[in-house]
């Protein structure tokens, strides 16, 4: 079971130390979007990354539309790993969407989870009246449906190119011919509807894993104001706000999220 | 590339660094995008795209510059100064420059491209829509076609082992007749004629399982599957199928009653009944089973009435005198006119019985005929009725059973004006 489940999420651990840190990746990418952050880690913590079914090198054969279908599934994936490798005093580390799986699998099974660490975390994308201001309309998640529809239709091997042109092969070298962000086209659309359409607002004041929410300036798909809702809704969590602008500071403000996390893993450290 | 020429090449060019920030921006872009140059420099990236562009660079395209060092061909939605959408087709590298990343990005507008792709993916998605449903239909007219061949398979085999079933059982009879005769003929070899009774009681204790198993469980099949297609699980049924899939279920009923009627007597006749003998008030047998049958005789126009004394008090089976006083009931209800009355009394003899009376004012049975009644496959054939459902085995059961129960049923009638059927069971 555990090999099938490794084999599934396409599992991978590294590190030397004991306590595992879980990355869970985004809607959009793959495990390959830790990289500038997760080894920094690797010396004090065993790391552990996946891809969720359907992203990277999963095995898309396993993917059962009903299961995935709500957030709930992609809780199972990472309770499935978590079970598989008894990892126990878990530091969650979730981007975007991933954020709310961590909420929603740390609130089923919260003995196994020490700390949560929410980057860009939103609960729920589309505004709702004049209750909650997500920061999208229907009609705006529509159209990126559209989007992706017209990049995933054009052509087979969008997210996967086969060969790189480039001969410069800028800053990766040889890496470049593993593609990264490689997705079923038909789950991404999937995964883009239930990642845009979810409502987890309800599941943050049952959080009793302590929180760390990593806010970016100028964060257009998880504004301040998503942010700061998070963090006023989850008892015992840590608001910290990020120089890093947009949405993926782990890829483009990678030292600075290395260390906002670390600071406050170690709060002793820095006092 | 001098300023000037990327200022003249047909395409947008745009360097933007991890922040989102745009470093550069060339004449044809600005244009494009109805701004004057010198209001873009500085700018965030993502203020030039409509909503659904910016999620798209947050999650696709910066991911995938960032990992892959580039993006080909991406569409992309800009947003013009005025509000109005352009659709773009997108290339992007990333590069080290002046010490830190920027992302370059060559630009086209997609107008003409963008409808002909519209009307080529709407046409796929058209063709694809039909063929898939053009699958689906064929494999439902398959799969009804097989499921059909199947039942019919399945039904031809049953037919034939229900005619076997009754050749063996009409062979059986006739050997058990015989075995009778001998039996009564030559008493003096009594050991002889034990052993081949018990041959034949093994027989019998076989059929019945060969009975109960080989014919209950394909009947329940064929009903199961006939209501499973009318139901419409495996597609469309026509009216006609529907009225063919209504008599298979209706003869599977009636054949399902039939066999279970068969085991019961058999069972009976064979001694394999056991009665769970108690004290019970008539009263209390009469008041469970009114209810199971007061909707069929309300439905059939007649009415109905029971007076029960509750002090009389029956030593029997229970449900035994229930399942009785069902038949007689259902019986009665067959032959009875809409407009009848059945009622229900109860009385002591003198013979220290307890007897209930089922009295109906329904068609009546010829004298010459009371006692045929009761013989196992007989309905009084009057003429003039409309053909009675049923296997005719009811009375025959009742009998055989209340006689288990040291007691009788009789019935008396007069044609045209009714019967009464009385069910007496020992006195507690």
């Amino acid at each position: 079971m555990p090999a099938d489940i490794v084999g599934r999420n396409n599992v991978k651990i590294f590190g030397t130390g004991t306590q595992p840190m879980l990355f869970a990746h985004g809607f959009g990418c793959d495990q390959h979007m830790w990289r500038f952050v997760a080894p920094a880690f690797a010396s004090e913590y065993k790391i552990v990354t996946f891809d969720y079914v359907g992203a990277g090198k999963s095995d898309l054969a396993a993917y059962d539309p009903a299961r995935y279908a709500s957030l709930d599934g992609y809780a199972e994936d990472v309770l499935d790993i978590v079970h598989a490798l008894d990892l126990h005093d878990v530091i969650f580390v979730g981007h975007s969407v991933s954020s709310m799986i961590g909420v929603l699998a740390a609130n089923r099974e919260p003995e196994r989870f020490a700390r949560l660490v929410m980057i860009g975390p939103s609960p729920r994308y589309v505004n709702d009246g004049t209750e909650y201001v997500g920061g999208f309309e229907r009609s705006d998640i529509e159209g990126l449906l559209e989007t992706m529809d017209r990049n995933y239709v054009g052509w087979a091997n969008f997210l996967a190119p086969a060969i790189m042109k480039n001969p410069e092969r800028p800053e990766l070298g040889a890496e470049l011919t593993e593609s990264f962000c490689s997705t079923d086209p038909i789950i991404a659309r999937l995964f883009a509807k239930t990642t845009f359409f979810s409502d987890n607002r309800a599941d943050l004041p049952r959080v009793r894993v302590p929180a760390l929410v990593l806010q970016c300036s100028e964060d257009i798909i998880a504004p301040t104001s998503v942010g700061e809702y998070v963090h006023a809704r989850t008892p015992g969590s840590t608001l910290r706000m990020m120089q890093a602008t947009g949405h993926c500071p782990h890829m483009s403000a990678p030292e600075e999220t290395i260390a906002l996390i670390r600071e406050y893993l170690q709060p002793a450290a820095v006092a | 590339m001098s300023g000037e020429l990327l200022d003249r090449l047909p395409c947008g060019v745009v360097s933007f660094d991890d922040r989102g920030t745009i470093v550069a921006v060339n004449a044809t872009l600005a244009t494009m995008l109805g701004y004057d140059r010198a209001e873009l420099a500085g700018r965030q990236m993502e203020t030039l795209l409509t909503v659904a562009g910016r999620i798209f660079l947050q999650t696709h395209l910066f991911p995938l510059v960032r990992l892959h060092g580039r993006a080909e061909e991406l569409f992309v939605l800009f947003r013009h100064k005025d509000g109005s959408e352009v659709g773009t087709l997108l290339n992007a590298a990333r590069h080290e420059r002046d010490g830190g990343a920027v992302t370059d990005c060559a630009i086209m507008e997609v107008r003409e491209r963008r409808k002909f792709e519209d009307a080529l993916v709407r046409a796929k998605q058209a063709a694809e829509a039909a063929n898939a449903a053009l699958r689906d239909r064929t494999r439902e007219v398959e799969h009804a076609n097989e499921l059909l061949e199947q039942q019919t398979v399945e039904l031809e085999l049953q037919q034939q082992q229900l005619q076997d079933s009754t050749a063996e059982l009409e062979a059986q009879g006739e050997e058990m007749a015989a075995i009778n005769e001998e039996l009564l003929k030559r008493s003096q070899d009594l050991e002889h004629a034990r052993t081949v009774a018990e041959d034949a009681n093994q027989a019998k204790s076989q059929f019945l399982a060969v009975m109960s198993h080989e014919l209950r469980t394909p009947l329940n099949a064929i009903g199961g599957y006939a209501q499973l297609i009318d139901l419409g699980v495996h597609g469309p049924v026509t009216d006609a199928q529907r009225e063919a899939l209504g008599r298979i279920v209706r003869s599977q009923r009636h054949l399902l009653s039939l066999i279970n009627e068969v085991l019961n007597l058999a069972r009976i006749e064979s001694g394999h009944v056991e009665y769970a003998t108690e004290d019970f008030a008539l009263a209390e047998a009469v008041d469970a089973v009114m209810p199971m049958v007061e909707p069929q005789i309300a439905a059939a126009g007649l009415t109905s009435g029971s007076s029960v004394a509750s002090d009389i008090v029956a030593r029997a089976d229970r449900e035994k005198t229930q399942q009785i006083l069902i038949n007689l009931l259902t019986n009665a209800l067959k032959f009875t006119p809409s407009g009848g009355r059945i009622s229900v009394t109860a009385r002591r003899d003198g013979e220290g019985h307890v007897v209930l009376d089922i009295t109906d004012s329904g068609i009546g049975i010829p004298a010459e005929k009371l006692e045929s009644v009761f013989a196992p496959f007989v309905q009084v054939d009057v003429g003039h009725t409309r053909k009675r459902e049923g296997s005719g085995l009811g009375l025959a059961i009742s009998r055989d059973l209340a006689r288990g129960m040291g007691g009788d049923l009789r019935a008396r009638s007069e044609l045209g004006r009714g019967s009464t059927f009385s069910l007496l069971l020992p006195r507690a």
